[in-house]
């Protein structure tokens, strides 16, 4: 069901490019393009957070935190092996992206950590970065409630994934 | 994003020190090279992505499905200028569709649109900020195309979880703005969605 999901968009999104005379070759080579300048552009952050990274991992700081966060994790019925992703997602995609390979390396991509490792980065966004660059556009020093609604949304969201992938 | 950083660099390089000073060159560069050839991945990622997206765009796609969306905004937002509503469905319907880097200047202008120079954060601010930050991609792209290249039976399978705990929480962080903060002209929003209903 869900293979067919993407087939049918991509299809779908090339039916309607002819049907209303956009040059769907073109187009796509146009956005593939950009594809090399904007990794380019984020190669130096990818780097930065690999290196901090995996020194915080190598150094054992990072199972000492974990094993200390553990039952909450467990109470929020989250699986363990998931407290580096968690934490992560909210301040850095890059950083989410480093752990998710390593996942996939670690316990399969199709386990269950796997899936609910995937899901956990596909259906959140790093709540510090864009609420920092949306609030940089204004005069806003005071954003209230929205850094705790946003992080109760995303631990919401994580329990919600967890709970989803057993059902794959 | 700094300030963690350089909080992770130092407190891992300090207990390293102590306990393995040998490995620290070893895993910075295994690192580097890992993070290089991450990158080289997310090229073909991102190309054909991005290539998939700038078709939806040629089409117009993002401003049919922004129309689409202009009711149900206007009833979260409460009232807002013509400009910022248009920016603001043109915000969230970019980033349902995926193309992230096209959402990001329409959410900015938005909230510029919502700036009344004010010190403190305005409840429509809040609640664009609250919906981008809980990602509302309709399609994972960088994760489905990261699990076919780890050789995943079904990259898609996360499909419909994605969905499902992307929307709920999206929903719950749209009723939470709502309950905290009360819409400023209640009245005049109702008011102006019955005239433009009868419209």
């Amino acid at each position: 069901m869900a293979d067919l999901f993407i087939p049918i968009l991509i299809a779908f999104v090339m039916i309607f490019a002819l049907i209303k005379g956009v040059d769907a070759y073109s187009a796509f080579v146009k956005g593939a393009k950009g594809a090399l300048p904007l990794m380019a552009s984020l190669m130096p952050f990818i780097i930065a957070m690999f290196v901090a990274v995996e020194l915080f991992r190598n150094s054992g700081l990072s199972g000492y935190l974990c094993n200390f966060l553990s039952p909450i994790f467990k109470a929020l019925h989250i699986p363990p092996e998931l407290c580096e992703l968690t934490l992560i997602r909210p301040f850095s995609s890059n950083a989410a992206y480093v752990l998710l390979r390593d996942i996939y390396a670690q316990y399969g991509v199709d386990s269950y950590i796997g899936n609910c490792a995937s899901v956990i980065v596909g259906s959140s966004d790093t709540i510090f970065y864009v609420s920092s660059i949306y609030f940089a556009s204004t005069k806003v020093r005071k954003t209230g409630l929205t850094i705790p609604i946003a992080l109760l949304c995303n631990v919401v969201c994580t329990i919600i994934a967890c709970f989803c992938c057993r059902f794959i | 994003m700094s300030k963690i950083w350089i909080v992770l660099i130092i407190s891992s390089l300090v207990m390293m020190a102590i306990f393995s000073p040998g490995s620290v060159v070893g895993t910075m560069m295994e690192a580097a090279k890992m993070g290089v050839s991450m990158c080289i991945e997310f090229i073909g990622i991102y190309a054909v992505w991005m290539g998939v997206m700038q078709v939806m765009d040629d089409c117009k796609l993002s401003h049919k499905l922004s129309k689409i969306l202009s009711r149900p905004v206007q009833y979260i937002f409460g009232k807002t200028d013509e400009e910022t509503e248009k920016n603001i469905c043109l915000n969230i319907a970019s980033n349902i569709i995926g193309i992230g880097s096209a959402s990001t200047p329409f959410g900015i202008k938005a909230m510029q649109g919502m700036d009344k120079g004010g010190e403190i954060a305005t409840r429509g601010m809040i609640m664009l900020v609250v919906i981008n930050s809980t990602g509302i991609q309709l399609l994972p792209t960088t994760v489905i195309g990261m699990r076919a290249l780890a050789g995943s039976v079904s990259p898609s399978s996360i499909l419909w979880p994605t969905i499902v705990s992307t929307f709920l929480p999206t929903i719950l962080g749209i009723v939470l703005v709502s309950l905290f903060y009360k819409k400023s002209k209640d009245k005049l929003s109702k008011k102006s969605l019955t005239q433009t209903l009868k419209n």
